[in-house]
């Protein structure tokens, strides 16, 4: 009886990780991304031309962790690179964020945009904030 | 000609084709494209594809002899139908500006930058103008956001530009979550209004010019009405309610509340921005959240006009267009035409605006509905994403024969739009 309730709950487990899987509930940094950064950068990380740039392709995606995390937790306000593109906005710090929320949005991005980089750690946005002068 | 009196103060007559200048990269082009147009009309109108492939193009304007300028972040280009087959044969770019505007004023045409106006003058019989740029307004400061210098002219020459506010809504820090407005806003010094200068006056800095209305956060669609002797606009409304206050505004109230708001513009009037903007939900301004709105405070009774019309959040209007041609039935006469290039800002939600509308007007006011003139511009748009519009509408002009030229930002496309009878 107990190796066939053992495999009853195996099987009720496996099916709830696959209802899990299938209602196709965003990851978190997925849902943070779509709250915070969707809107300028598109669901697709391809930017607006002359308003908002590609996150897809760009460098800064696939570079270092604690460099990306710094950029997006300062904005794009003091950034020389953002001086010399063509496109409109600058984007705003994202400071308020928590070290988690922002190693969550960053992973999502990597993975999604940034051909499958590493994952961001909170460890990682922690030292990046560390580092930040705006703090 | 966008207003009937360029074609009355407009005196040269261009007889002949052209030489082109030092400047001019002069080329005959067989790229007309054939009736692969796809765009969707009103029953008796049609459309073809003139020209495509001169980049990035924005405004456009046509001299009475037919010749055809367009701006664009490219730069300048001109097109002549040189055997009269309705089809521009002689496809020139031209000088160094690379912007919004341009316009046929007299014997000069006048174009814009983000930091300048300037006038190139037009030769008889030279498609290419053969002569320096000259600055009518120079020195504006660089700025990222809403820098076009659109313009329009009034008949004696006067010069409204707008100059759009580099902000989207005067927060302490720009687009970041939470933040407060600055009150009084310090950009409405120089900036989110229209100013005044003599056109045909050279050399001149922004501080020659006078603020003639304020309150607009930008105002690509700007356009003199000779027969209300009025200015009008259209003027692009705020972004992002519900990413910077989160509390007070959804993703949806965010992709469909704010209007862009169409506008008489009256010297000394104020527009309300970055106090306040017009909410279509409720059918009236309320107070922005970053000056203590609430998703329903209304400012003080009477500060700030109501809009002609309130269009859709996002649509993103980039040129306005009083018809005065004679070839579109009756009810179009002096209507409104506004080219809307579409949204980014309504992602999550689908993007929208992309077309071509039509405004009936009557004594230079609304006059029923607008309707939907021009559609089909966009496509499929993979993802949601503008960048994958297949094209996005922007500048306007009519012929002399009374067809309406609209131009494309993706390919520089341009269509010209005929009446053809029912």
């Amino acid at each position: 009886m107990k190796a066939r309730a053992l495999r009853l709950s195996a099987v009720a487990g496996a099916w709830l990780v696959a209802a899990y899987s299938f209602a196709a509930e965003p990851a978190p940094g997925q849902l943070l991304y779509n709250r915070h950064c969707l809107a300028c950068h598109q669901a697709d990380g391809g930017g607006v031309p002359n308003m908002q740039p590609a996150i897809a392709g760009g460098s800064w995606v696939k570079g270092d962790a604690r460099a990306l995390a710094l950029f997006v937790m300062s904005g794009g306000f003091d950034s020389a690179s953002r001086k010399e593109s063509d496109v409109g906005n600058v984007m705003p710090p994202f400071r308020q964020l928590a070290d988690d929320e922002l190693a969550a949005i960053l992973t999502f991005i990597r993975q999604k945009f940034g051909d499958g980089g590493s994952p961001v750690s909170a460890a990682d946005v922690s030292a990046a904030r560390e580092s930040d002068p705006g703090r | 000609m966008r207003k009937s009196w360029h074609a009355r103060i407009f005196t040269r007559v261009v007889s002949t084709a052209g030489a082109g200048c030092a400047l001019a990269s002069m080329a005959l082009v067989g790229t007309a494209v054939a009736a692969d147009h796809g765009l969707t009309l009103p029953a008796g109108f049609s459309s073809v594809v003139l020209h495509e492939g001169q980049g990035t193009a924005r405004h456009i304007d046509v001299a009475p002899n037919g010749d055809i300028y367009i701006a664009g972040r490219n730069g300048l280009s001109a097109m002549r139908d040189t055997n009269s087959d309705g089809k521009p044969e002689m496809v020139s770019t031209f000088g160094d500006v690379k912007g919004t505007e341009v316009r046929v004023f007299r014997n000069w045409l006048y174009v814009s930058d983000d930091v300048g106006v300037y006038r190139y003058a037009l030769t008889k019989g030279q498609l290419v103008p053969g002569g320096a740029r000259e600055t009518v307004v120079g020195d504006f400061p660089r700025e990222r956001q809403h820098s076009d210098k659109t313009f329009a002219l009034d008949p004696k020459g006067t010069l409204y530009i707008n100059v759009g506010a580099p902000s989207n809504s005067c927060q302490q820090k720009d687009r970041q979550e939470g933040s407060l407005g600055q009150n009084p806003c310090p950009i409405l010094e120089n900036y989110g209004g229209v100013w005044v200068f003599d056109g045909t006056k050279l050399n001149q800095t922004p501080a020659n010019g006078r603020r003639f209305a304020t309150g607009i956060r930008n105002a690509v669609a700007v356009e003199w009405n000779g027969k209300q002797n009025a200015l009008y606009a259209v003027i692009h409304g705020r972004d992002s309610i519900d990413t910077l206050f989160p509390a007070l505004y959804s993703a949806e109230d965010n992709a469909t509340r704010q209007a862009e708001e169409f506008h008489r513009i009256t010297d000394g009037g104020d527009y309300g921005w970055p106090y306040t903007f017009f909410d279509t939900k409720l059918g009236k301004r309320v107070l922005a959240p970053e000056y203590g709105g609430d998703a329903k405070k209304e400012p003080e009774v009477g500060k700030y006009p109501d809009p002609l019309v309130a269009f859709p959040a996002h649509w993103a209007p980039n040129d306005l267009l009083f018809y005065e041609g004679k070839s579109f039935p009756e009810k179009y006469r002096d209507g409104a035409f506004i080219a809307f290039h579409g949204s980014w800002n309504r992602a999550p939600e689908p993007q929208a605006g992309y077309k071509v509308v039509f405004q009936p007007m009557k004594d230079g006011k609304p006059n029923g509905a607008y309707e939907v003139f021009a559609d089909g511009f966009a496509g499929d748009m993979k993802d949601n994403s503008p960048r994958n519009a297949q094209y996005r509408p922007v500048g306007l002009a009519v012929s002399p024969d009374g067809s309406l030229l609209v131009t494309d930002s993706q390919k520089g496309r341009v269509w010209r739009i005929s009446y053809r009878g029912k």
